[in-house]
């Protein structure tokens, strides 16, 4: 939260200058890009899956009011209960509420960015509970009092020293600079966190309409641990998170783990249908669902509907040059890199600068390439830009970006076709190179900006200084 | 906002965008591949070099009573005297019951639920091992796939340090369409009738977090041992 004071421009230029969250952020990206590579070519048919992700998505998407009210008919027949959050305030109240009503002292909350985005722990903590974050990484940066850098990793950012230094604080570990001590202090930490807790929180990667159930990944055992353990298991997703059959699944789970991180399928994966039956021996006396909406019914009805096609892997960020320089951090919301700049200004639209996000992008074309459902990002982030002008919150200058916006939307095979040669001559000139002139109608766009090379951070360093130098846009 | 409203609220938003999202609907066929890998000859090769790339172990052997042999040897190793399990019919591995028996592994009592949650959780807890069996293996991933329910409980692959878990050949499948087809036979469209879980396992649990370094067991088994027993 503490990032979110500071301007958009003065968050950028702090992720610039940090030399460990640099040398962390190359680290990360360039692995999990090369493994998503080795994944997706491994395929058969990697674009007849990516096709039908996309596809799957659409489907659940065009009818996702009889699907949302299938998902929960279901659920309820199970015994499960389903929370309608119109918006944040209505989930947090729920829960606060339910966790009061029955007593609950301690909750462990396994990784959800829908709870991240309405500051769920703010409120339960508020109230009076004692929340713990469970994935590892989500564990450091809430001791670290931090936030997330990375969406897959998100303490990548913290060295193992400064890991070291705060187990040995926080759990009383003897400070060492070998990793698998430190895994084995959390380990046993947590355990007695997930044995004590009256309420588990999780988010959903997948909601399955056709049986009532939701899908849960993590590489970890923290949701696992989160959704079996205690008494309560509350799980929060964004309505969009919907797929209708469970042989769906069988396409997206595959794309998801293959775009996120490389892997073939994650894991562990959990599907859930409501609370413990009656002859099972473990799982939770209670399974409440939250179906968040909180602005995707709007961006359903709007020009964006195809960021809801979103599966969070996260590919784009990675592929990002802009994001590989400067991480999740500078971005200020919750969501980052390319679909963040998307997401942002249309689930948060009161952040003050979120309108200046869809500028952070070279339009180099590398997150569509990389999504597993083929989202559009660069063509929305051009809508975004000429939506701020229009709205006169942008500065002229980036109106030579949208001229030739307006020109390459009148000719899109154009604008593909100049992309491509953009990523193939950025690739001709090499890593630290940039292109300072584009042939026509792309050229516009050198007016405002050079196009950095796209797997590269040294570019957009570069080219940082220079806008810098040049004047900011505000 | 009540359910009624929310949906008004969706269905008005879509209006505008229902035909466009159909028509991307339609642009790709919706069942899944049953595999998306070139496929193998040998599946059970290929799932033990799978599990093994991510760490796991898996011993294939040739009948029972080598199954039976390998089981005791990992119980032994870790000095096991009590484990958290399905229920032996479950695991379907004759003699299993006799051999734990036999060299004094408790199974303790692996009902954790209303009042007594809390309390039996810490009997659970210092139990070294987890045994359990699973609906179907996936060759291309290295996968178990694990239809939780009644004698199945969902703890006997998570809590202990080592998980292991016994297949046969015959339950090998070569992708995870193909495994989730197969469930729905199986089960008849009444997949969560009787029970509320269903889980994939596909090594054992994994962190990168710390600098990108790879640890194994951060909450999960660190462990994780199949063994494959060759049907005939
Ligand atoms: S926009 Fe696409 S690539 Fe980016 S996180 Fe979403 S699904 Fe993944």
């Amino acid at each position: 939260m503490a990032t979110q004071t500071l301007h958009f421009h003065d968050r950028v230029d702090t992720a610039l200058h940090d030399e460990t969250l640099k040398t962390a952020l190359e680290r990360a990206t360039t692995r999990f890009v090369g493994n998503r590579a080795g994944a997706i070519d491994a395929l058969e048919d990697a674009d007849g899956l990516r096709r039908q992700a996309r596809a799957l998505r659409a489907n659940a998407l065009s009818k996702l009011d009889e699907l949302l009210a299938r998902l929960a008919d279901q659920v309820e027949a199970r015994g499960g209960k389903v929370c309608w959050a119109a918006d944040g305030e209505a989930a947090r109240r729920y829960i606060v509420e339910l966790a009061r009503d029955r007593g609950v002292k301690s909750i462990v909350k396994s990784k959800s960015m829908a709870s991240e985005e309405i500051h769920l722990n703010h409120a339960l903590e508020h109230a009076g509970f004692e929340v713990v974050e469970t994935d590892l990484g989500e564990y450091i940066i809430q001791l670290a009092g931090e936030t997330p850098s990375h969406i897959i990793a998100p303490a990548i950012h913290k060295t193992r020293e400064q890991v070291s230094a705060l187990f040995e604080k926080h759990l009383g570990m003897t400070p060492t600079t070998e990793v698998p001590p430190m895994i084995r202090a959390a380990r046993t930490a947590l355990r007695q966190r997930f044995l004590q807790a009256d309420m588990g929180i999780s988010g959903v990667n997948f909601g399955v309409a056709e049986e009532g159930a939701i899908a849960i990944v993590e590489n970890e055992g923290n949701a696992r641990l989160s959704t079996t353990v205690p008494r309560i298991h509350v799980a929060i997703m964004g309505i969009e998170r919907i797929v209708e059959r469970f042989d769906d699944l069988a396409v997206m789970l595959q794309v998801l783990a293959r775009s996120a991180t490389g892997q073939k399928l994650s894991v562990y994966t959990s599907i859930i249908s409501g609370p413990a039956r009656p002859d099972e021996a473990d799982g939770p006396e209670e399974f409440h669902l939250v179906l968040l909406d909180n602005g995707r019914s709007r961006i359903l009805g709007g020009q964006y509907v195809e960021s809801l096609m979103c599966i969070r892997c996260g590919a784009c960020l990675n592929a990002c040059p802009v994001y590989q320089a400067i991480g999740g951090h500078a971005y200020g919301g919750v969501y980052s890199g390319p679909i963040g700049a998307i997401l942002t200004p249309l689930l948060q639209p009161d952040l003050p600068d979120a309108y200046l996000l869809p500028q952070a992008s070279s339009l180099c074309g590398a997150c569509q390439e990389v999504c597993p459902v083929g989202i559009a990002i660069p063509d929305m982030l051009l809508r975004l830009r000429a939506d701020a002008v229009k709205a006169g919150k942008a500065h002229p200058v980036e109106t030579a970006g949208i001229k030739s916006y307006a020109l390459m939307m009148k000719n899109p095979l154009v604008y593909r076709a100049g992309g491509r040669a953009a990523r193939l001559g950025s690739r001709l000139i090499g890593r630290k190179g940039r292109i300072r002139h584009l042939p026509p109608p792309l050229h516009l766009w050198t007016h405002g900006r050079d196009f950095p090379q796209p797997q590269g951070s040294q570019s957009f360093s570069e080219w940082w200084e220079e806008r810098q130098k040049k004047g900011r846009t505000q | 906002m009540s359910r009624e409203q929310m949906l008004a609220t969706l269905r008005t938003s879509l209006a505008s965008n229902r035909a466009w999202l159909e028509a991307e609907a339609h642009k790709a066929p919706h069942t899944p591949p049953p595999f998306v890998l070139p496929p193998a000859d040998d599946l059970a090769a290929q799932f033990a070099a799978e599990l093994t790339k991510l760490e796991g172990r898996v011993y294939q052997v040739a009948d029972h009573e080598e199954a039976l042999e390998t089981v005791a040897t990992l119980l032994e190793e870790r000095k096991a005297t009590t484990a958290v399990a399905w229920d032996r019919a479950q695991i379907g591995l004759p003699g299993l019951d006799k051999l734990l028996a036999e060299r004094g592994v408790q199974v303790l009592d692996p009902v954790v639920r209303d009042e007594a949650r809390k309390a039996q959780l810490q009997v659970l807890e210092p139990a070294p091992v987890c045994l359990s069996g699973a609906d179907f293996a996936i060759a291309e991933s290295g996968s178990l796939v694990l239809y939780h329910g009644p004698g199945r409980p969902r703890l006997a692959s998570l809590l202990a340090p080592t998980h292991i878990a016994v297949i046969t050949s015959d339950q090998l499948v070569r992708g995870l369409g193909e495994a989730m087809a197969r469930l729905r036979e199986r089960y008849a469209g009444r997949l969560f009738d009787v029970t509320s879980n269903l889980t994939l396992i596909s090594g054992p649990s994994r962190t990168a977090d710390i600098e990108m370094t790879l640890s194994l067991g951060i909450h999960g088994p660190p462990e994780l041992h199949v063994v494959l027993v060759q049907t005939p």
